[in-house]
């Protein structure tokens, strides 16, 4: 055996994969050239470098994420009408546009916006109404992306991602067209992540003016099994006053394994519909110790 | 939603059943399968892909629901008598084609922020400073081999694939998968003798 060979073998040998009978004519080999016992110790110390580096931790984040990504995958499955905006989101994502640049094409787009507006806002005292309409046309353009960058996220595996879009209904400032407010509410009632619906509210709820989104509300109440969304989702009831959701919270109340702590939520929630007295301010404590809420006019009105 | 949830182990009595077992279930529509499949295997293919790419976990770790993506999508396309093992490898080395031709210039990511990413990992701090710098180093070593040269090294060494195996996850001959094997080691082992000189 010659050294060319030898070296040749020294892979193989490291990891093991040396058969018989190359590789007792290795180490006959070894043990007699000192060339090829150097060249087998220099890779050995890389050998066993690549060895020790180890691999991090996963993030708290992957397990959930692929738990939801999971479910969402499952959803798909159901059979569903063709047009559904459901499918219409799968089909924007399928697009896959790669997401670091639509962020980024967005980004830059405020950032035009801006210095475009402040030059003209600093160089010209007497803004003529052709640059106003310009600059309408530029902010409008970007209302659109953002609602892109929402429809596009919202759809996506990671419940980051669908929180990221959620988020974006603020920037749209009350301007989300019907596409968006379909896309927050289908999020709402099927989003297999609980933080995503409960954002997804907190998003909708300001816009209830929109008597789609107010109507949407209504109805989601049926669809949420979840106690932290229907507890949320009475607030917001009791809040707008709406009084069309009372059949809905009653039929909940009817529910078999209807969390304890929701049920007296709810009772609440219709007795202050149905007496028509002003909603609690968010900010008041909730009260979910309570076991029994009636009569409610012995409760001293919000003076607390 | 947190870890908790998992906490009841929703897989008793299924611990038994082979990869191949759970996957040919996952093919017949019973995708709650996968997520078992999931739990063997996301921190060896996690390890895969961060060597990979350089170190960069939250990449790594965005691949790491792709494949698993990909796997739902096309469970298809896995056949009984397959590896399932060899398969995710497949799929695994498409979705980081994938990557690398989306993020071109971020093909590998070595960076010293990554180093925070080794850190923030559990490793103790002491030794972990030290490790992660030499881990660094490797990933600066390994960012110039070729990545045919690469994977091979990383398959082998890290996922202790042996050349069958590995030939069948490149499509390629076990003598091919040899030779590309020394060529790496050998070439590692220039570039670490210039790094430290
Ligand atoms: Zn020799």
């Amino acid at each position: 055996m010659n050294c060319e060979s030898t070296q040749d073998q020294l892979a193989d040998y490291m990891s093991g994969q040396l058969p018989e009978p190359e590789h007792s004519e290795l180490v006959a080999h070894l043990a007699g050239c000192t060339s090829c016992r150097a060249e087998l110790e220099a890779v050995q110390r890389v050998w066993r470098t690549l060895g020790k580096a180890t691999t991090p931790e996963p993030s708290p984040n992957l397990r959930p994420e692929f738990y939801a990504m999971l479910a969402d995958f499952k959803s798909t499955l159901a059979p569903e009408p063709k047009y559904s905006p459901k499918g219409l989101w799968r089909w924007l994502r399928e697009l896959q546009i790669p997401q670091p640049a639509l962020r980024l094409a967005y980004s830059l787009a405020l950032l035009l916006v801006g210095a475009v507006g402040g030059y003209w806002l600093n160089n010209q005292p007497k803004t003529t109404p052709a640059d106003q309409q310009q600059l309408a046309t530029l902010a409008a353009q970007v209302g659109e992306m953002r609602q892109v960058m929402l429809l596009t996220l919202i759809d996506n595996p990671s419940a980051t991602e669908r929180l990221r879009a959620v988020s974006y209904t603020k920037e749209l400032d009350g301007a989300a067209d019907a596409k968006v407010i379909n896309a927050l509410l289908s999020t709402l009632n099927h989003d297999d992540n609980v933080n995503v619906r409960l954002a997804t509210l907190e998003a909708l709820a300001p816009l209830a003016a929109d008597p789609t989104v107010r109507l949407g509300l209504v109805h989601a109440l049926a669809q949420q099994e979840s106690p932290l969304v229907q507890s949320a989702l009475a607030d917001v009831m009791v809040q707008l006053q709406e009084h069309r959701s009372l059949p809905q919270l009653r039929a909940l109340l009817k529910q078999a394994n209807l969390d304890g702590t929701v049920k007296s939520k709810i009772e609440e929630s219709i007795q202050t519909l149905s007496t028509g007295r002003p909603a609690a301010p968010a900010t008041t404590p909730q009260r979910h110790d309570q076991t029994h809420v009636f009569p409610r006019a012995e409760r001293p009105a919000l003076a607390v | 939603m947190s870890t908790a949830e998992y906490s009841n182990n929703p897989f008793i009595g299924l611990d038994s059943l082979t990869d191949n077992a759970l996957m040919l279930r996952v093919k017949a529509g019973d995708v709650d399968r996968m997520g078992l499949l999931f739990e063997r295997h996301h921190r060896a293919l996690l390890g895969f892909l961060y060597h990979m790419l350089g170190g960069s976990r939250a990449a790594s770790e965005d691949l790491v629901q792709n494949v698993f993506y990909r796997m739902l999508k096309y469970r298809h396309t896995y056949s009984a008598d397959g590896e399932f093992r060899t398969w995710m490898y497949h799929l695994a080395r498409n979705v980081l084609a994938d990557h690398v031709k989306k993020n071109r210039h971020a093909a590998y990511h070595t960076d010293v922020a990554n180093v925070a990413d080794y850190l923030g990992g559990g490793h103790l701090a002491d030794e972990g400073l030290e490790q992660a710098q030499d881990v660094l180093v490797l990933h600066q070593a390994l960012a110039r081999l070729s990545p045919e040269n690469r994977e091979v090294l990383v398959l082998s060494r890290f996922q202790e694939m042996k050349y069958g195996e590995i030939a069948q996850v490149l499509d390629t001959t076990e003598g091919a998968v040899r030779v590309r094997a020394h060529r790496a080691l050998k070439e590692l082992k220039t570039i670490y003798l210039r790094i430290e000189n």
